[in-house]
């Protein structure tokens, strides 16, 4: 059958044959923006870190009562803390931090080279108070300088060294070779290490801006975070027995959760994630609805032309013919739906971009959805189109 | 060209069987216009269906040029209808979404001739009828003589060699009943053997041979036609 | 009304002919129905008016009076203590309180295991301005520091199993504190007075402690909390008093438009005072946001939900056309029928009646299963999308949109079709 002759059959059909378009177009267009948010939020996840994921493991907790909240008794629990985690069989190495990383917002403080605030001011750069140990934990690489072996203090006359992410480095000094012992405004310049991943900042570009003091924290009542890093394969017997080791060494502390650094990556984009999933439902439920209008449009039209399927058999058309005939109306819709669709996907892409973060869409993925589209549709036409195969070519003579 | 030797249909339902055809034998030569007539019930559609390979038969033997048509496969006996036989229907049976140019095309679409000889054969077709000027009208926007005149110029524009029409004028006024006899006649002429089922006695008189078919049983006469073949 | 019976029965009739394309009608209207009412849900919770006839007098005013210099910028989203004790010098508003949010471990003695506490730090016309309702006691007779605190209920029956506990005492981070009032069952939602640290989305707090008591106590905010100097953010009975340290959130209630007008003017001419006396580096620019403006000022509504609700509108036009597009199907396999009808004499308003009675069914259906559908995607979202969790409950208008909403499309889905198959196509069955 031509083609010029199936548009004119579903022009002359003109309703049910616009309620079948516009409903394909609005399918391939939640089709291909579901697709497009579930691809970024798998990129999202699989964005390098800096961090090693599987074998961190991070307790998020506080002290229950306010002696234990403030330093000397402070510095006593913490010193108590990390020699526990320590004699775990499988650590490899602990430390605390005053936050975690892979958090949305958080600690954070502007930043600026002291001989030339104006230019090298950075806000909210994560400011993170550690132990000796935080570098061994994380993994990183020293880039430049040596990383402060002691605990120094924040609040004494001297301020301790400040260690930069490589990234931060680099805005802060703009390609300046030798940076360690230049003076921030939080202390010199004591190293620059590799990049990690610290804080995702409302609205803003994902940056590795992070800068670390190894000093114990100012306070710790936003709570503060123990931070291991296990032998390979050990992180789930390591995690089972946190808990009990953190309640033997100070029964008053609140554990609000324990997490491998995979896991609060994964709480990071738990926003689009589900933002993704429900989308990724929504669109089956409309292939689904998609596939019911589909059958019923196909199966509906056999039954109505039961008459005229039996012509075309006694004019000479093969069973093979007739399906054909059947799925290519089909096809052809799908098609044309098809091209609606990607200008429709443009339209929504561009709005939900006004609403969350969501990129523009690429020449691909149009096409795999319609084929996505296309097959569907010809899944759910098969039947009807059988059924138009069994109409007996003597159904022509009777009358109706 | 046609013979059929000890042919019986047999439908089946649930509550009874129905004897369509008993035993029927039948010649049929090149050119002959045959009218078949018969009480309404007594097979003269089922007849008709068998040799358009519309239907099937249960015993016996449908020979076509020569050529069994038993065991053929569908795609076979789609192709014979589709190049060997035309199709006049009593309720006409235009496509309706299809303009009347449209409908006459699609045999010849079927058989996949090339476009400018489909063209050519669609114009002769409609010149024949007298339809030229309605080329692009829709069925409905023609009067059932016209309707009836563009199913006939569908039949004949693939060339068949035989015409099986069933009750052709049965829903026409007495007019233009005429005027598809004349068209038919005219066809005949022309060298395309015509088989049409019919209860007006006027036009069986006008065909060349009467078969007569009672309660499924072939009673072939050729009483109004001393000219015509005779045949067992 | 018998009639109006026997149009149904016929309508079950038709149904029961072809019980499959109007499964399929139901089950997609549903499916759209149910989809975008899980939505709807949680679109009219987040956007609802906490205190009707209230939030447009409720207001939160901001400066920079603070050692910041810069330049076409936004004020502080909170203010410094000192900045309140500035403006609350104006008896202009009708009500006006400072707070912000803490956390502490609340015990009823030293030895028993702590129970974890939200903390509101707030002055007494908290309650007034924001209609919390009060089961027991009263609150704080002044802004003063107090070692009273009022409990939430759920926190009185979590503490002491129960709620008439006023004049009891507690230990809330190791120091005693006596229970003066118990709130009633009270939920704001959303939490407006909180947007301003994008918290308006969470639970209310526990335990309400007055402000200067929590400064005495050195209670550091947990959420927004900023300084514009070198003021040490732990020391708030001190420095955090004097400092540019950032983290009230600070509300007025100003009844009137001239209260609202004289209350910019004082504003105004503080900021032009601090401005002369130099602790007002910056250009003036005050802000005064209504409760009912305060997220969308913040510019923190969040995205997911309206772009799902952008979505499911879009999915429940197509499952519209869908179902309307079955509906046609079904009417026009029941031409024959229609026709006869009109043959035996139904008039106009007969059939519109009997469409009607179709109407009416597909309605009651549709509800049906829109709502099961519903459930099912409220429970679903709030799997997936936790932080709304609190916005997922349905009240007596969600359920009245809903039925209307079911009335509409079904209404919609039935009408096209039915008038096609009833008036018409008679002349053109009669040419097929
Ligand atoms: N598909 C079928 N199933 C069952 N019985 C059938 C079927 N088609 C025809 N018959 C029966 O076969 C017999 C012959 O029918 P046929 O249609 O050939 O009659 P006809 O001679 O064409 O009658 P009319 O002049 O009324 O058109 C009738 O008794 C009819 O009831
Ligand atoms: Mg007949």
């Amino acid at each position: 059958m031509s083609l010029s002759l199936l548009l004119k059959v579903m022009l002359n059909r003109k309703v049910v044959t616009i309620l079948l378009l516009v409903q394909l177009a609005i399918t391939l267009a939640l089709l291909l923006n579901s697709v497009l948010l579930a691809q970024q939020t798998h990129q999202q996840l699989n964005r390098p870190t800096g961090l090693e994921l599987e074998e961190t493991v991070l307790v998020q907790l506080k002290p229950t009562t306010p002696q234990l909240r403030t330093y000397p008794l402070l510095e006593d629990l913490l010193q108590r803390q990390l020699r526990a985690l320590r004699n775990i069989p499988g650590v490899v190495a602990s430390a605390y931090s005053n936050q975690p990383m892979l958090t949305q917002g958080g600690n954070n403080n502007n930043l600026y080279d002291v001989d030339n605030e104006e230019r090298s001011n950075i806000p909210g750069v994560p400011t993170y108070f550690v132990s000796p140990d935080f570098f061994k934990v994380l993994n990183v690489d020293v880039l430049q300088g040596e990383l402060p072996q002691h605990s120094g203090f924040l609040d004494s006359e001297t301020q301790p060294g400040v260690v930069l992410t490589e990234s931060l480095a680099e805005q802060l000094f703009q390609g300046q070779s030798s940076i360690v012992g230049r003076q921030l405004n939080l202390g010199p310049v004591s190293a620059v290490i590799s990049d990690f991943y610290g804080q995702r900042m409302h609205g803003a570009d994902e940056v590795m801006y992070n800068s670390m003091q190894v000093a114990p924290p100012y306070s710790v009542d936003w709570g503060y975070t123990l931070l291991l890093r296990t032998e390979p394969g050990q992180t789930t017997a390591v995690r089972e027995q946190l808990t009990s080791v953190l309640q033997q060494v100070e029964p008053n502390i609140e554990i609000y959760y324990i997490r491998s650094l995979a896991e609060q990556q994964h709480q990071l984009y738990r926003n689009e994630y589900g933002l993704a999933a429900l989308l990724t439902i929504l669109t089956a439920l409309m292939l689904l609805v998609t596939m019911v209008s589909s059958y019923s449009s196909a199966h509906f039209h056999v039954l109505k032309r039961h008459q005229e399927i039996g012509v075309k058999r006694a004019l000479g058309a093969s069973k093979r013919l007739i399906f054909i005939e059947l799925l290519s109306e089909s096809w052809v819709c799908t098609l044309v739906g098809a091209v609606l669709g990607i200008g429709c996907a443009l339209i929504l892409n561009q709005a939900l971009a006004q609403v969350i973060s969501l990129p523009p869409l690429n020449w691909w993925l149009p096409l795999i959805t319609s084929a996505i589209l296309l097959f569907s549709v010809t899944l759910a036409t098969w039947y009807p189109a059988a059924i138009a195969t069994r109409v007996s070519p003597a159904t022509a003579t009777k009358a109706l | 060209m046609i013979t059929l030797t000890n042919l019986s249909k047999i439908f089946r339902t649930e509550l009874i069987e129905t004897h369509a055809l008993r035993d029927v034998n039948l010649q049929i030569n090149e050119g002959e216009f045959a009218a078949l007539t018969g009480p309404s019930g007594s097979g003269k559609s089922t007849l008709l269906n068998i040799l358009g390979t519309l239907e099937s038969f249960d015993s016996g033997d449908y020979l076509l040029d020569g050529k069994s048509v038993k065991g053929l496969s569908d795609a076979a006996l789609s192709q014979l209808r589709n190049e060997k036989i035309g199709f006049i229907f009593q309720s006409f049976n235009l496509i309706k979404d299809f303009s009347i140019y449209d409908n006459i095309e699609l045999p010849l679409r079927y058989r996949g001739l090339k476009a400018a000889e489909r063209k050519q054969r669609i114009e002769q077709a409609l010149e024949l009828v007298g339809l030229h000027a309605r080329r692009d009208y829709l069925p409905a926007q023609l009067s059932g003589g016209q309707q009836q005149r563009v199913a006939i110029a569908r039949a004949i524009a693939g060339r068949p060699r035989i015409l099986l029409a069933d009750e052709p004028t049965g829903n026409l006024d007495s007019l233009m009943a005429r005027q598809v006899m004349e068209l038919l006649e005219q066809i005949n002429q022309q060298g395309c053997t015509i088989l049409m089922v019919t209860h007006d006695p006027d036009q069986a008189r006008r065909a060349g041979r009467n078969i007569q078919i009672i309660d499924g049983q072939l009673h072939d006469s050729t009483m109004y036609e001393p000219l015509a073949t005779q045949s067992a | 009304m018998e009639q109006f019976i026997y149009y149904l029965k016929v309508s079950l009739l038709s149904i029961k002919r072809a019980p499959l394309p109007y499964a399929l009608t139901v089950f997609i209207l549903s499916v759209g129905l149910g989809v975008f009412f899980a939505n709807a849900t949680f679109y009219y919770q987040l956007n609802s008016d906490p205190l009707p006839g209230k939030s447009d007098k409720l207001f939160f005013p901001m400066t920079l009076i603070a050692p910041y210099q810069c330049n076409d910028c936004r004020p502080p989203r909170a203010l410094s203590y000192s900045n309140v004790q500035k403006l609350a010098a104006s008896d202009i508003p009708s009500a006006q309180a400072a707070m912000y949010s803490s956390a502490g471990y609340a015990r009823l003695t030293i030895d028993q295991p702590p129970t974890p506490a939200r903390v509101r730090v707030t002055q007494r016309d908290f309650f007034q301005m924001f209609e919390v309702p009060l089961l027991h006691g009263s609150v704080w007779a002044d802004d003063n520091a107090h070692n009273q605190v009022i409990l939430s209920r759920s926190m009185a029956l979590k503490l002491f199993g129960r709620t008439g506990v006023v004049g009891e005492s507690l230990v809330l981070d190791d120091r005693n504190f006596s229970v003066i009032g118990v709130l009633d069952e009270w939920q704001m939602l959303p939490r407006l007075y909180d947007a301003n640290g994008r918290n308006h989305l969470s639970p209310t707090e526990d335990i309400f402690l007055p402000l200067e008591t929590g400064y005495d106590l050195n209670y550091l905010s947990n959420s927004y909390s900023q300084t514009y100097d070198d003021t040490d953010y732990r020391q708030l009975a001190t420095e955090g008093r004097s400092g540019a340290l950032h983290q009230l959130q600070y509300w007025v209630q100003l009844d009137t438009a001239a209260q609202q007008h004289d209350y910019q003017q004082y504003m105004q001419s503080l900021a032009e005072d601090e401005k002369a006396a130099g602790r007002h580096p910056a250009p003036i620019n005050n802000q005064l946001v209504p409760m009912n403006e305060i997220v969308d000022y913040f510019g923190d509504d969040p995205g997911d939900i309206k772009a799902f609700a952008l979505v499911t509108l879009l999915f429940l036009v197509v499952c519209l056309f869908n179902a309307s597009h079955l509906a046609l199907n079904r009417y026009l396999s029941n031409q024959y029928e229609f026709s006869l009808r009109r043959a035996l004499g139904a008039n106009r308003s007969q059939l519109q009646l009997q469409m009607l009675a179709d109407v009416l069914l597909m309605t009651v259906f549709s509800l049906l299963g829109a709502l099961l559908i519903g459930y099912a995607g409220v429970s679903l979202m709030n799997a997936l999308l936790p932080q709304n969790s609190l916005f997922s409950t349905w009240d007596l208008t969600l359920i009245t949109a809903l039925i209307l909403a079911a009335l509409v499309c079904s209404y919609l889905v039935t009408l096209y079709p039915s008038l096609r198959a009833s008036f018409g196509s008679l002349n053109q069955q009669l040419k097929e």
